[in-house]
């Protein structure tokens, strides 16, 4: 009882009071994650994306993936060099000059169409231009950085190399001009998740500081970013995407981010602003208040550790849309320059090759891409239900 | 006499993950006898609630566990083996139920007489017309005026009281053996908890069934019941007539659960608490002194509030702005080391009160006088140096502390603010010292609110009040939300501290029992308004206003042995 | 009511004159100029002055504006940059193919998502909800483009049941024929997130009160899903269909792109990969104007199917 415990006199001394340190919610969290085996198994296969996404950007591994190493079109090696589609369906000479502007674009007004009517005439379909002998000038997120380390020698000297022995087969196959699938793939992992996690992070930081300003401070503050909001929101995403990208003449990775990172803010401002009006009225915000905590101490101090969990969930349900986002622009030619590969501009060409029978790196793209996103979602799935446990477990009584 | 219904070794356990079940009722037996009330009584966790759910079949079948050998027996039948289609005939037949909260027990989007008819054509085969004139009789039957009209009503178009009307009318539509009322009256006003109270004794008598009643309040056991369960963590602790438990508890728990609760009668220097009994201390059994409460007009006056006023505003027609007086001219004072005890049903505007003269609202009218100074209209930032000596503790523990703060970060932050201790260290010290005081270990420091108890946090947000060393202590029903054994262990402490502190409080809260035992001087709010304000014993023996004298005859008086004769037979 | 509709459509106009400024700034500045892109790539400082004048961006911002402006009030944004079609004509035309694929898909997938979130709802948790939603998960997660050019080299291209592409005259050859496996196509895409989505709102409902409330009056579990339940939920679903209604119309593009269907998402990518400003714009301001019409017809909606919201 409280009126039974003598008051202590105030010591001087240091106090140590033996203790363990309790585990704090994110604590809590981590190890409700780690005991769901879906979100675990899901967490370890992101990693190794994103793994494989930082050594290809440092060049450590698929830098040479623009290399001519099959025969045109090789199959992949479990299927043995004699598939039916497997032997060279067009001379084995390296691609043509880069298509015309106007060859180009008619292709992508009725893509089968063309390639249909090329083949009833008799020719090979012409293809998507992805010239390897510009590799160099590649636009690549973190090659830039990159080809500073690697001092000159790299993607150029690789390029120009002779020709050596091409091989019949490749692990995933290769392509038109016989570039080995797997490391297309690698490298197309590296700039479409880039890309994700990049614009994501710009979506997410802006969509986070809006809401929070606008829930929080309420009044005309919230009336300017709610207008704001709404005047973003009435433009359907994607349609807002094409216009921008139509607007932006030059292409690029950085681009592409700041097109969806900018355009991208709308779910995550909404969902804060809601989450920062709910808070503010809390008690123990208003208890900061009555303590005296200024909006800054109480905006962030306090409120924020508290929502912080909506804004990871948000962040990586932003990933996977903007990866499947990048995915569509590349392949319509408003994404990635041609010079880079990425799931996109690889589905872009596989589609005219599955016409021909070579699925490869149609299946390849594809499974890369449904693995990470479907890992990525299940992951989310289970950082919702660590971080929040109430939704899960609601007790009956 | 044969009982109605039997409950026999009733075991049920919730799956919590997949490695946890949690026990929530541990094999207890009972009998609710026919034609007659009986009452279920417990603290949260008691597993009374759990209980009455199993006799109808209703806990979540997704993680809830009944024991196999576990029985519940009416009509010769086990209710926990029967085929769902019998069960269902059963359900709102036989045997029907009503709930705490009456808003969002009833389905928002189907009108009152929908739902009504519902049940009308599923058990008694009525037709759409016979059906509708049986509703609105039943309307009639509980109370609700304009029946005819407000059959067509949706839910939220009633009050809360007419709302739990209609559940009523709905759980009596097919004259039931046993209904079965699941907290009916707690979410309620006094004044309409009363008049639900006096509607199912009605009931009960004039349709002979039998009642279940759960619900933490002794005092509304008091009232209504024959018979009493009184349950703890899943146990049944006692059982019997209503007149033996009241007069001569056997069991400590019972005993404790009896004293702890403030009553109006007596008002003991210390409210007994549940360890007293349970330790078997002897002095709980005796009456502690009274306490003498009351303010003297020598008394000096350290908060002097005058023509405090304060307006919500909505928005109505094209530019239309429609006024909402929340708090209309009201003027106080509030005595030095003194509480005032503010009390009111909901929408009153006792709690806006407190808001405002926190500026947690800004006020649209009047003054608050501190020290020769006004509070509202001072500057932010002169408000600062005044902020830290009037301090408030809100309703809800659980939200009322930073779930993401350790309590020592709770404790040291407004110390920080305020300048308040030389270095971190001293602040710490004045931490640890503060834990002390508020009885609770110093390890706390280190841990986080989820590892506290709702009175252990109600604690904590004293403790961080009492950092500031504060002149006024505003509590906004700060121990509403508490069990009944908790409730007196924080009324203690809040007493403790202005015994020693010389705090002054204000505090508001619905519950008169509570505020009559804390309070010095009591003010009566009714819609905004002051209805009656005076010192505290007086305003209960001889309240002057009618709402006054309307509101304490609506309070449930606990046992007065008028049901002493029909228990015994 | 009238109060209430009034007031919102007043709110209106802010968004609406925020669209018009966003596309214009968008337009106007951020691009550069559109001479350049209009003039293309070989051209003269005096051509490129002739187009300057032609299409005004001579003048100073609030002239260019107030064009803007009136070509959208008139419904007349000139002629298409590339096509010298009227942009007005282009609209007009390409408005009802988009519908021929979109209401029946609509339907259809509404139904069957509404169908399918109770019946996993019901049994939630169970294993068969779990399945149910690791497919939508890993469905969700294949892009649609892989979708659509599996399904089209499959079943039109390799078996030859459906038409690769086209698009005929009549509506009934259309329906039937042309846009059959581009439905097909765009439901398996669509049901995923939508079974995901009304799921939550059915889940929402089971766990309330009243459902409680209904077994204790011996409701049976199919009349609480299909009445007490479904009239609830059937709230949010209503309202989240409304506010997409006019985002579908650019949903579609890639399969209208695909299977040659001239509806408006392929004009999009075809005025983008043009750079037909004119066309874009035009789409661009007045798909924003049906959002917000939408949204507003949503919100009333809602509040005529909620008895608990009071108008004011």
């Amino acid at each position: 009882m409280p009126h039974d415990i003598p008051l202590k006199s105030a010591t001087l001394t240091p106090r140590e009071v033996p203790h363990t340190v309790s585990p704090g919610l994110w604590t809590l969290a981590w190890r409700r994650l780690k005991t769901d085996y879906v979100g675990t198994v899901s967490l370890a296969i992101v990693a190794i994306f994103v793994a494989l996404m930082i050594l290809s950007g440092f060049g450590l591994i698929a830098s040479d993936w623009s290399k001519e190493t099959g025969v045109n079109y090789a199959p992949p090696s479990f299927l043995g060099a004699d598939y039916e589609g497997g032997t060279p369906a067009a001379p084995a000479e390296p691609a043509a000059a880069p298509p015309t502007a106007s060859e180009y674009k008619s292709q992508i007004v009725d893509p089968i169409g063309d390639v249909i009517a090329q083949l009833k005439a008799g020719k090979a379909p012409s293809e998507v231009p992805a010239a390897p002998a510009e590799e160099e000038k590649s636009v690549d997120p973190l090659a830039d950085i990159m080809a500073e380390i690697r001092g000159g020698k790299g993607a150029k000297k690789e390029a120009t190399a002779p020709i050596e022995e091409r091989k019949a087969t490749l692990p995933l196959g290769g392509d038109k001009w016989g570039r080995d699938v797997l490391k297309k793939t690698i490298k197309g992992s590296e700039t479409s998740i880039f890309v994700g996690i990049a614009s994501a992070i710009v979506a997410t930081f802006l969509g986070t500081a809006f809401g929070a300003l606008a829930g929080y401070y309420g009044r005309w503050v919230d009336d300017v970013f709610n207008w704001f909001y709404s005047v973003f929101s009435s433009i359907p995403y994607l349609l807002l995407v094409l216009a921008v990208a139509a607007v932006l003449q030059q292409k690029g990775i950085l681009t592409i981010i700041l097109i969806l990172g900018l355009t991208g803010w709308t779910g995550t401002f909404r969902l804060l602003r809601a989450e920062y009006l709910k808070h503010k009225a809390r008690e123990y915000v208003q208890a900061a208040d009555a303590l005296g905590a200024s909006n800054v101490r109480r905006m962030f101090m306090h409120i924020f550790p508290n929502v912080s969990h909506v804004v990871l969930v948000q962040m990586s349900i932003l990933v996977v849309a903007f990866i499947k986002s990048e995915v569509i622009l590349s392949f319509l030619g408003f994404g990635v320059p041609v010079d880079v590969v990425s799931w996109g501009s690889m589905l872009n060409e596989a589609q005219n090759e599955l016409i021909l029978g070579k699925w490869w790196q149609l299946a390849a793209a594809g499974t890369a891409m449904a693995i990470l996103v479907t890992a990525f979602a299940l992951f989310t799935d289970a950082l919702r239900d660590a971080l929040d446990p109430k939704l899960k477990g609601r007790l009956g009584s | 006499m044969e009982p109605l219904v039997s409950v026999r070794n009733l075991h049920v356990s919730f799956r919590l993950d997949k490695h946890t079940t949690f026990e929530a009722v541990k094999g207890i037996s009972f009998d609710i006898p026919k034609d007659s009330t009986m009452a279920l009584v417990g603290e949260s966790g008691s597993g009374k609630s759990v209980t009455s759910l199993a006799i109808l079949g209703l806990l979540p079948v997704e993680n809830s566990i009944v024991d196999p050998k576990s029985e519940i027996i009416y009509g010769g039948r086990n209710l926990l083996k029967l085929p769902m289609r019998q069960l269902r005939d059963l359900r709102g037949a036989d045997i029907s139920m009503i709930f705490q909260e009456p808003m969002t027990s009833l389905n928002p989007v189907f009108t009152v007489g929908y739902q009504l008819e519902e049940v009308l054509k599923l058990h008694m085969g009525m037709s759409g017309r016979r059906a509708r004139e049986r509703a609105i009789a039943l309307l009639t039957e509980v109370g609700i005026p304009d029946p005819t009209r407000r059959i067509d009503a949706y839910p939220s178009q009633l009050s809360g009281g007419q709302q739990q009307r209609v559940m009523i009318a709905m759980a009596i539509a097919c004259e039931p053996k046993l209904l079965i009322a699941d907290e009916p009256t707690t979410a309620l006003d006094v004044t309409i908890q009363k008049q639900i109270l006096d509607l199912i004794a009605e009931l009960q008598k004039k349709h002979q069934m039998s009642v279940l009643f759960i619900t933490h309040d002794l005092a509304v056991v008091g009232e209504i019941a024959d018979h009493v369960v009184v349950m703890r963590n899943g146990e049944i602790r006692e059982q019997g007539p209503a007149k033996r438990v009241f007069e001569a508890p056997q069991d400590a728990y019972t005993k404790a659960l009896l004293k702890c609760r403030p009553q109006l009668e007596r008002r003991p220097v210390r409210l007994p608490v549940i360890d007293d009994f349970m330790s078997g201390n002897p002095r709980a059994d005796k009456d502690a002194p009274e306490r003498k409460r009351g303010i003297r007009p020598t008394d000096p006056i350290i908060l002097e509030v005058n023509q405090l006023g304060k307006s919500f505003y909505s928005r109505e027609g094209l530019f239309g702005k429609r006024e909402f007086k929340a708090v209309k001219d009201v003027s106080f004072r509030l005595a030095k080391g003194k509480t005032l005890g503010l009390v009111g049903e909901s929408g009153s505007g006792k709690t806006t009160i407190g808001l405002t003269l926190m500026r947690l609202h800004e006020a649209t009218t009047g003054e608050a006088l501190f020290e020769g100074r006004d509070l509202l209209s001072m500057s932010p930032k002169e408000f600062m140096t005044y902020k830290r000596r009037i301090q408030i503790i809100f309703q809800n523990p659980y939200a009322s502390l930073n779930p993401r703060f350790t309590i020592g970060q709770i404790l040291t932050e407004p110390m920080e603010i305020h300048g308040i201790g030389a270095n971190a260290q001293e602040r710490t010290d004045l931490a640890f010292e503060l834990l002390n005081k508020v009885g609770l270990a110093e390890v706390s420091f280190y841990k986080y609110p989820h590892e506290f108890s709702g009175g252990q946090r109600q604690r904590i947000a004293v403790a961080r009040c009492l950092t500031m060393k504060p002149d006024i202590l505003i509590c906004d029903e700060s121990v509403s939300a508490l069990d009944v054994s908790v409730q007196a262990q924080v009324l203690n402490l809040l007493q403790d501290l202005q015994d020693e502190f010389g705090l002054s409080y204000i505090f508001i809260s619905h519950d008169l029992a509570v505020v009559k035992y804390i309070s010095d001087q009591v003010m009566v709010m009714n819609e905004g308004e002051i209805i009656e304000i005076a010192n505290s014993d007086e305003i209960y023996k001889h309240p002057k206003m009618p709402y006054t004298q309307r509101l304490l005859a609506a309070i449930p008086k606990g046992w007065h042995g008028e049901h002493a004769a029909r228990a015994n037979d | 009511m009238s109060a209430y509709i009034i007031r919102r459509v007043w709110q209106m106009i802010p968004t609406m004159l925020g669209v018009v400024l966003l596309v214009f700034i968008l337009f106007n500045t951020v691009g550069g100029d559109p001479a350049y892109v209009l003039a293309g790539k070989i051209s003269s400082q005096e051509q490129i002055d002739n187009i300057r004048r032609q299409i005004g961006v001579d003048q100073p911002y609030y002239v260019q504006l107030g064009i803007f402006v009136k070509q959208i009030v008139t419904a007349d944004f000139g002629a298409s940059w590339s096509t010298n079609e009227r942009v007005s004509n282009i609209l007009a035309t390409r408005l009802g193919p988009s519908l021929t694929v979109l209401v029946p898909l609509l339907v259809i997938s509404t139904l069957i998502a509404i169908a399918l979130a109770l019946a996993v709802a019901y049994v939630r948790g169970s294993l068969t909800d779990r399945m149910v939603m690791i497919v939508c998960t890993v469905g969700l997660s294949i892009s649609i483009l892989v979708y659509i050019i599996v399904f089209q080299y499959f079943f039109a291209y390799k078996l030859g049941w459906f038409p690769v592409q086209g698009w005929g005259d009549s509506v009934s050859e259309n329906l039937f024929h042309y846009a059959l496996l581009p439905i097909l196509i765009a439901l398996v895409v669509s049901i995923a997130p939508n079974l995901r989505l009304y799921r939550t709102f059915v889940l929402d409902e089971i766990n309330q009160d009243y459902v409680r409330t209904a077994r204790a009056k011996g409701v049976s579990e199919n009349r609480i899903m299909w009445i007490h339940v479904l009239r609830n939920a059937s709230i949010p679903i209503i309202t989240h269909l409304m506010s997409e209604l006019p985002g579908l119309l650019l949903g579609a593009f890639l399969i209208e792109r695909f299977f040659s269907i001239p509806g408006i998402g392929r004009e999009v990518i075809l005025a983008v990969e043009r750079s037909d400003f004119p066309v874009i714009k035009a789409i661009t301001v007045y798909v924003a104007f049906a959002t917000i019409v939408s949204n507003l017809l949503a919100d009333l909606t809602y509040k005529a199917v909620d008895p608990r919201v009071q108008l004011k």
